[in-house]
């Protein structure tokens, strides 16, 4: 029979090897812990018998398992004195992380010294007044041919309007133009209705008070790029006088980069009187809330009346789409990449192991963690290089380069995953390296006789990685072998003991 | 029998030990009288070395006596050779720890 203080001491005892077992390696402290937890069962057992009274039982008892400690970390500098293969940085978790890195870094710095990009990215500077569309005439499939004319806009404001509360016109037309210090040449003009960008709500860069009604001159607006690249900046060309074809106007202002995002690119903006707008342009109107509320999605259906043609057919489209910006294009391409992922690759992992050895959860958890930074980085990849394609040479945002941003999002983030599956599948689950020297098992013609695949191994001796060579009911996917310490000796380098 | 290790005394205790037929690591502790973290850490380096060699017992046996299976160590053949040359070094080492065979004499 045992005293009441064995129970208590003896799980201060368990506890102690327990906490020595900490310092033994992790390969060797299971069978570390069972020699000691059986030693200790004797030992209790034996001073159970000699000692004279249980206290002094007990105290040799904990004074046999505090030389745990020391032989835990005899056992752990014996591994570690054991020469290991030398650990390069080749094929490593680390070197992969960093590689993903730098491609992003490299895409983040291309993507700012892209100012379409940077106009692109940084869309809400620009915002436009909610509840605008552009009017266009419903049997033109596309937004880049303009459908109404000026005589139409005219018909349509002279008319009293439930659904619209503002509208605006304008027409692109190539024009020379010419400043008082010679000739600037060829510009592509936008001739549009003085009130265009109130009705947009866009701001403007050093614009001049006063509206071009106000002044007999009409007012033109420059593009940020053209002030730079034909005034060189200079802030003295506001208020000159400039010669538009054979039209005189002021300069008033100018529109910053990444604002316009109406059909047709222009390097300036004529603002005219809306009686002076002429030819065949396109027509920005504002909803009343009733007109917004008949919206379907981002489209409306008009029907305007004209006592001359008879009734028009007319769409009214949304901004919406224009003013989304990359990272709702973005966002809608992973959306799509992830639905599409299992149509190329396995989406499974293949974690399971022959043995009952599985690695700890730290290891896990770090597996774990290398997947998602992986996935993480691709995204960014993906974003910022789909980018930096779609406006490599497009100077501000177009149908064209919204097109190619898609396409190229879409399959940097499926091929991209599918990457990282297959990358995470071929390594080693407790060291994150890559398998290698890859052996090819058995001939596919024995298949129902032996198993017939690929081994690849860990080159730290972790692993062993089987793959079939054909899935099958009884072997579908890939197997991972933990090995156990009976194989270090195949992984010891030469120089060692 | 130059390139044989030196052994220290303790380890040649060890030696010796298992050799007398004291096979489990508290054996050995009981019959030299050296402390668990001198004795198990000693045995750790004799393993690596290749002088001695442990294995488990068989399951069955310590189930017959109600008890968990212990490990046990042997002298490999290169401990042997190495516990002669001991032996030589330590004259009173077989008296400390007498043999089977020696006690029967």
């Amino acid at each position: 029979m045992r005293p009441a203080i064995a129970a208590p001491v003896h799980v201060v005892q368990i506890g102690i090897l327990r906490c020595a077992a900490r310092l033994v390696p992790a390969r060797a402290r299971r069978e570390w812990q069972r020699e000691w937890r059986s030693e200790l069962w004797h030992v209790r057992e034996a001073t159970a018998c000699d000692a004279a009274d249980s206290w002094d039982a007990e105290r040799k008892v904990t004074a046999f398992c505090l030389g745990a400690f020391k032989d835990a970390l005899c056992l752990r500098q014996c591994t570690e004195k054991k020469k290991q293969p030398p650990l390069t940085f080749r094929g490593s978790a680390a070197q992969c992380l960093l590689l993903l890195g730098l491609v992003v870094t490299a895409c983040v710095l291309l993507a700012r010294l892209l100012p379409a990009v940077d106009a692109e990215t940084h869309l809400s500077r620009y915002a436009m007044r909610p509840g605008l569309i552009l009017i266009q005439n419903a049997e033109s499939g596309t937004d880049s041919i303009a459908t109404i004319t000026a005589w139409k806009f005219r018909l349509w404001q002279s008319r009293p309007q439930r659904y619209f509360d503002d509208l605006a016109y304008y027409r692109m037309a190539r024009e020379t133009v010419s400043a008082s210090g010679g000739a600037a040449g060829q510009l592509r003009v936008a001739h549009a209705t003085a009130n265009l960008f109130e009705v947009l709500g866009l701001p403007l860069l050093l614009a001049t008070p006063g509206r071009a009604e106000d002044s007999p001159t009409p007012g033109v607006l420059l593009s940020e790029k053209t002030w730079q690249r034909v005034f060189h900046g200079d802030p003295r060309v506001f208020g000159a006088v400039v010669h538009i074809g054979d039209q005189v106007a002021r300069v008033s202002g100018v529109v910053p980069v990444g604002a316009w995002r109406l059909p047709g690119e222009a390097d300036a903006w004529m603002l005219e009187p809306d009686t002076a707008v002429k030819g065949t342009g396109y027509v920005v109107a504002h909803l009343t809330p009733l007109g917004q509320a008949e919206m379907r999605g981002s489209q409306i259906q008009i029907a305007a009346s004209d006592s001359d043609d008879g009734d028009d057919d007319l769409w009214g489209v949304s901004f919406g789409e224009r003013t989304r910006g990359p990272l709702g294009l973005y966002l809608f391409t992973v959306f799509l990449a992830l639905l599409s992922l299992p149509a190329i690759t396995s989406v499974s992992l293949g974690e399971y192991s022959f043995c009952a050895h599985k690695p700890t959860w730290s290891k896990r958890l770090l597996r774990w963690g290398f997947l998602a930074a992986k996935f993480l980085l691709v995204l960014a990849v993906a974003y910022y290089a789909s980018v930096d394609v779609a406006y490599w040479r497009a100077t501000s945002y177009s149908v064209a380069a919204e097109n190619l941003q898609l396409l190229a999002s879409f399959l940097i983030c499926l091929f991209g995953m599918r990457w990282v599956l297959l990358d995470q599948r071929q390594r080693c689950p407790v060291c994150l390296r890559r398998v290698t020297h890859p052996a090819q098992v058995g001939q596919a013609s024995r298949m129902f006789l032996a198993w017939n695949g690929v081994e690849l191994v860990c080159t730290s001796g972790h692993t062993l990685l089987h793959v079939p060579g054909m899935p099958t009911s009884w072997f579908s996917t890939q197997r991972w072998l933990y090995l156990d310490s009976s194989w270090e000796f195949l992984f010891a380098s030469s120089g060692a003991n | 029998m130059a390139n044989e290790p030196k052994l220290s005394h303790t380890a040649a205790m060890i030696l010796q030990a298992i050799h007398a037929g004291f096979v489990y690591g508290f054996g050995i502790m009981e019959m030299t009288g050296l402390p668990s973290g001198t004795v198990y850490p000693a045995m750790r380096r004799l393993e690596r070395d290749d002088l001695i060699h442990s294995q488990w017992e068989k399951p069955s046996i310590a189930d017959a006596e109600q008890r968990p299976a212990r490990k046990y160590y042997r002298l490999t053949a290169a401990g042997r050779e190495t516990l002669e040359a001991s032996r030589k070094r330590y004259p009173l080492l077989e008296r400390l720890i007498p043999t089977e065979e020696a006690k029967r004499v």
